[in-house]
């Protein structure tokens, strides 16, 4: 475990930069957006998570499926809800046949929050607001600097080449860490009422369930929104035309998404067809790719076009 | 770079036969062989056109070439019933899970079909034939339409020499040609004596007659387990990847597309 001052991580970004392409979150008015690094940008890795997932440097929302040079990438102060994201994309994406297009060629920074969004509610789903595996390296803010975590090889590797700007951690930067992130747990908690719901059950209650996915689901207007903005979400269509083979970002909101030729069509209706993002999420993806594909970062709610709040029809499907 | 699983292998048409008015059986030959296992399939791709799903419907010992059956039934179909002898095409695959042969062996294997549900299991009867001496026994109950919707017509002699037992019917018939036994497939059963518990059953055809296929022979005595179902959904990649051809928790394309009635059964929706 390592200290790296404010100082020296001006610096650390700069290496960085030379090596990858580098992306991280910067502030607009109240909400966080990623930027692409360039010399003399201020990076703060304080706050929450972006409006748009990092799931979109690891894969496009269109993109012709041809062979192409990969610029290797770098994610410095992702949040843990897009990583836990992550986990479930490359269970998909690399399991067997492995998709060639997914640029694993990375380096995955993540950072503390610091804060809570409008719309957080992570905690909610037993999950916490800091990351504790699944990175290559991970900044936690102290005084006067980041506490960082090595999760891989990689993130050793990095350390070592750049070794003059970390100094070992000291139990004293270990201490305000731990107190911070219980701070952050808190905030994140109390904002959700402290509520918090035990996983396997809510699969199994949604399975059951008709009524509240029908009530819900009457606002919807199947635009895709949420499935778009999801961290977790993963579907596409492979399309084949005058360039070959192009896969587009789909949604399994869309209408058209599971018919077949003649017209056949298990989800036409509105109230399964909605009610299928959360039983894939919370029953089918942990059953066969053993991760939830809902992380509890809210940009669902906060983008939903028809007013709906994810969270409270998972509440309201636990509490029946 | 790794392999590439989106990307086709072309395949040049030795062959394309009229099966019915709106089916037809194109023979392939991959430039690369796609040693298939009898009820996987592949994606066949029109280059510049469009890709679809179908299962070869020859049998899996037959390597250096490989025949699907084709109906046509929208966009990417209409597209291919226009290809033409010496065409090239793209073919993806072998993808997803076969027929479990042997859980098959030793046993009594009944084939229910319907349309052109016939092409996967005309795989599976020659795969089946070309080693028959490992099956008691080898039924095969198939429904059309009409006499004309018939695929394999002139085949059914030669497999019924080669050692199957054959029951046909069609729905209606109006012409008058028709000998055989008028009414839906499932009627076939009044035909044939069968040993529900020992035996193995294995449907494919349109949506409604795999369900009532089903049912019936529960019905009769078949173990859900026994029962073993080729699914049709939506499918994009064949690879798990995409998310279109869910069933349950199931990606039909890796998981499936041959699943076993136990398996799947308490699926909301599984017949729609
Ligand atoms: C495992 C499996 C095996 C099958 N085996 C057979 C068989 O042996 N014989 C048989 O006749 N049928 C078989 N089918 C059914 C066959 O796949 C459909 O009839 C066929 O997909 C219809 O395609 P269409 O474009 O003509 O129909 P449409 O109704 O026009 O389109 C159906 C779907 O095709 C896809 N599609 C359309 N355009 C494109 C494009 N440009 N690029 C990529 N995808 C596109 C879309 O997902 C669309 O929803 C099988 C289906 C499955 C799932
Ligand atoms: S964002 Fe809201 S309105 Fe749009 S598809 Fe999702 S649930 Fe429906
Ligand atoms: S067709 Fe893409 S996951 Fe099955």
């Amino acid at each position: 475990m390592w200290f790296i001052s404010d100082e020296n991580f001006k610096t650390f970004a700069d290496e960085i930069s030379k090596e990858y392409t580098l992306y991280f979150p910067v502030l607009k008015e109240t909400r966080y957006n990623w930027k692409k690094y360039q010399k003399d940008d201020e990076i703060s890795l304080d706050g929450f998570r972006t409006d748009l997932p990092a799931k979109y440097f690891f894969y496009a929302t269109q993109e012709e499926l041809r062979q192409k040079e990969k610029t290797p990438f770098a994610v410095l102060g992702m949040r843990a809800c897009d990583l836990e994201g992550l986990k479930l994309l490359k269970k998909i994406y690399l399991d067997e046949p492995q998709d060639p297009y997914f640029r694993d060629e990375n380096l995955i920074i993540t950072a503390d929050c610091t804060d809570c969004g409008e719309n957080c509610f992570c905690t909610v789903l037993g999950k916490k607001p800091y990351a504790e595996d699944g990175f290559d390296l991970n900044f936690s803010r102290t005084d006067g600097g980041f506490f960082v975590q090595t999760g891989t090889q990689k993130g050793n590797a990095l350390i070592e080449k750049l070794k003059e700007l970390f100094i070992k951690a000291t139990e004293e930067h270990k201490y305000s860490v731990s107190r911070r992130r219980e701070e952050i747990l808190k905030k994140v908690s109390e904002k959700n009422n402290n509520q918090e719901i035990v996983l396997k059950e809510l699969g199994e209650k949604i399975e059951k369930n008709r009524e509240v996915f029908e009530e819900f689901s009457k606002t919807c207007v199947s635009c895709s929104a949420c499935t778009n903005i999801c961290p977790a979400c993963f579907c596409f269509f492979l399309s084949e035309g005058a360039k070959g083979k192009i896969r587009y970002a789909d949604s399994c909101q869309f209408k058209g998404y599971a018919r077949v030729a003649g017209g056949a069509n298990p989800r036409k209706e509105l109230a399964p067809r909605f009610k299928h993002r959360f039983l894939c999420k919370f029953s089918f993806r942990p059953q066969m790719q053993e991760y939830t594909g809902c992380t509890g970062c809210g940009r669902c709610i906060d983008g939903c076009q028809g007013k709906i709040d994810f969270k409270e029809v998972i509440l309201k499907v636990y509490e029946t | 770079m790794k392999p590439d699983p989106y990307k086709p292998v072309k395949a040049e048409i030795l062959d394309v036969r009229d099966e019915t008015p709106n089916i037809k059986t194109f023979v392939l030959k991959p430039e690369i062989p796609i040693p298939f296992k009898t009820g996987q399939f592949i994606q066949f791709t029109v280059f510049g056109e469009g890709e679809a799903p179908f299962t070869p419907s020859s049998s899996h010992f037959e390597t250096e070439k490989f025949e699907v059956t084709i109906m046509k039934a929208g966009r990417v179909t209409e597209k291919i019933h226009g290809l033409k002898k010496g065409d090239a095409v793209g073919i993806r695959g072998p993808l997803g899970k076969g027929y479990p042969l042997n859980e098959f062996e030793g046993k009594e294997v009944l084939i229910l079909g319907g349309g052109v549900g016939m092409a996967p299991l005309r795989s599976l009867l020659l795969t089946l034939l070309h080693e028959k001496e490992k099956y008691k026994r080898i039924v095969l109950l198939y429904g059309a339409k009409t006499p004309d919707d018939i695929v394999y017509k002139d085949e059914f002699s030669n497999w019924r020499k080669m050692g199957a037992e054959i029951f046909q019917s069609v729905d209606r018939c109006e012409t008058g040609k028709w000998q055989g036994k008028t009414g839906v497939v499932t009627c076939l059963f009044d035909e044939v004596k069968l040993n529900p518990e020992q035996g193995v059953a294995i449907v494919c055809g349109p949506p409604i007659m795999m369900k009532f296929g089903t049912l019936k022979l529960i019905e009769i005595g078949y173990k859900p387990q026994n029962i073993f179902l080729s699914m049709e959904k939506n499918m994009s990649c064949g690879i798990g990847k995409c998310g279109h051809c869910a069933l349950g928790k199931f990606f039909v394309c890796k998981d499936g597309p041959v699943f076993n009635y136990s398996e799947i059964k308490d699926i909301e929706g599984i017949w729609e």
